[in-house]
C-alpha cells in the first residue's frame, strides 16, 4: 500500500475526550476540501470515540492505525 | 359563609382521570401525558398558559415524561378541562389503568439508537394508553441497549437492537470493531462476539452479540451495516415499593407486531392479576412459557 501522508499533522496524545474530537474537527475546519489531516490519538476511547465522531461529521478516513502505543487517523477533509 | 355544594358534573370530572387529589384541601394536581416525551413547541407555550391561569406558575415535570401542573382549586377544574380540550393538551391517567407510554429520544437524534422511537411511541399512545387494568400498567420503547426508556422497569419494554453484518470488501483491517466489541462483550460476561483472523479480517460469532451496534458505529469505512432491526420484548417489570426487572420473553420482534403484543400483554394481565395486583406479581404464579405463547 502507498504511504498517505497528511498535508496536516495534529498531535492529541494526551488529550482526553471530546477534546480530542473537538481539536480534529477545529483543524479540519481550516482545511480545504480533499486535504489529508494525520491525527495521532491514545489507544481506548480517543481512537474510538474520534474515528465515529469524525465519520458522521461526514470526512472519510483513508487509514486507522496502531502504532505503538497510539493510533494514527487519516482524514480526508469532505 | 355558606358551603359550596358541587353538581355531579363537576365531580364526573376528576373520574375521568388526570386530576389528582393534593395533600391540600379543595387542591388538585392536573396530570398530562406527553406520549414518547416528544412536545411541540407550540404546545409547550399553552402548558405555561394553564399553569398561569389555573395554578400557581409553575409546573412539575414528571418522571414517566408527563406535565404535571399543581395547585388547580376545584372549583376550576370543569372550566379546565374544557380549556385542555380546546389546546389539545393530553390528559395523563391515574387509578387502575394504563399509563403514559414513554422513549428515549430514539435514531432520529441519537447516534445510538435503531429506531425512531419518539415517533412510534406517538403512533401507539391509542394501543398502550389508558386501558383499564388491575393495578397500573406502564410501557416503555428505548432504542437501543443503552436502555434510557428503562424497558426493564415497564410492566412492558421495548428494546430495540440491531444484527450487524460486515462486508469485507469494504474492511481496511483496522481492528476498531473488535476493540469495541471486546469491550462490550467483556461488560456482559461473554467472549467477544468479533475476532480478527490472522489477515486482520473480522470473524463475526452472533451467538456472543448483543446487538448494541457499536462495531458499525466504530467502523471507519462503513464495512460494518445493520443487517436486521428488531426489539427485545420484557414482561413484568416495576419499581414501586417491590421492584423488580421484567424477564426477557422474546428477541428481534418486528415493529408491525408491537401493537397486537401490546393488545395481548394487557388482556393477559387483566386475565391472571387480582385487583391492585402489578403484572410481574401476577407473573410469579404463572408458566412463562405459555404467558410467552398467549403474548406473541
Amino acid at each position: 500500500m502507498n504511504r498517505i501522508k497528511g498535508n496536516q499533522y495534529i498531535n492529541l496524545k494526551g488529550v482526553p475526550c471530546p477534546l480530542n474530537f473537538v481539536k480534529t474537527k477545529l483543524k479540519l475546519e481550516t482545511m480545504g476540501t480533499g486535504e489529508v489531516l494525520e491525527v495521532e490519538l491514545d489507544d481506548g476511547e480517543p481512537i474510538t470515540n474520534v474515528t465515529a465522531s469524525v465519520k458522521e461529521e461526514g470526512h472519510q478516513i483513508l487509514k486507522v492505525e496502531k502504532a505503538d502505543e497510539y493510533w494514527k487517523l487519516l482524514i480526508k477533509k469532505q | 359563609m355558606t358551603k359550596k355544594i358541587y353538581k355531579d358534573n363537576e365531580l364526573a370530572g376528576l373520574r375521568t382521570g388526570g386530576i389528582i387529589k393534593q395533600k391540600q384541601k379543595d387542591y388538585f394536581i392536573l396530570r398530562t401525558r406527553i406520549p414518547g416525551g416528544h412536545l411541540k413547541a407550540d404546545l409547550l407555550k399553552k402548558y405555561s398558559t394553564i399553569a398561569k391561569k389555573y395554578g400557581r406558575d409553575y409546573v412539575h415535570v414528571s418522571t414517566r415524561q408527563g406535565i404535571e401542573i399543581p395547585w388547580i382549586h376545584i372549583k376550576n377544574i370543569p372550566k379546565l378541562l374544557k380549556d385542555l380540550k380546546k389546546l389539545n393538551i393530553l390528559k395523563g391517567a391515574c387509578g387502575p389503568r394504563s399509563r403514559n407510554l414513554i422513549a428515549c429520544p430514539g435514531m432520529s437524534v441519537c447516534r445510538f439508537g435503531f429506531v425512531d422511537t419518539e415517533q412510534l411511541a406517538g403512533k401507539l399512545d391509542s394501543v398502550a394508553f389508558g386501558k383499564e387494568v388491575p393495578k397500573k400498567f406502564k410501557v416503555a420503547i428505548t432504542g437501543c441497549l443503552n436502555s434510557c426508556a428503562k424497558p426493564q422497569e415497564n410492566d412492558l419494554g421495548f428494546q430495540a437492537q440491531g444484527e450487524p453484518e460486515v462486508d469485507l470488501s469494504k474492511c481496511i483491517g483496522c481492528t476498531l470493531c473488535a476493540k469495541v466489541c471486546e469491550k462490550v462483550c467483556l461488560r456482559g460476561k461473554r467472549k467477544p462476539a468479533i475476532i480478527m483472523d490472522e489477515n486482520k479480517r473480522p470473524i463475526y460469532r452472533k451467538k456472543n452479540c448483543f446487538f448494541e451496534g457499536d462495531c458499525i458505529r466504530v467502523c471507519p469505512v462503513n464495512a460494518w451495516k445493520t443487517k436486521m432491526v428488531g426489539f427485545t420484548v420484557y414482561i413484568g417489570g416495576k419499581v414501586g415499593r417491590f421492584p423488580k426487572f421484567g424477564v426477557k420473553i422474546a428477541d428481534f420482534v418486528k415493529e408491525s407486531q408491537i401493537p397486537k403484543i401490546i393488545r395481548n400483554t394487557i388482556r393477559c394481565y387483566n386475565r391472571i392479576a387480582k385487583k391492585g395486583e402489578r403484572f410481574g406479581e401476577a407473573l410469579e404464579r404463572q408458566d412463562l412459557e405459555k404467558i410467552k405463547e398467549e403474548i406473541l
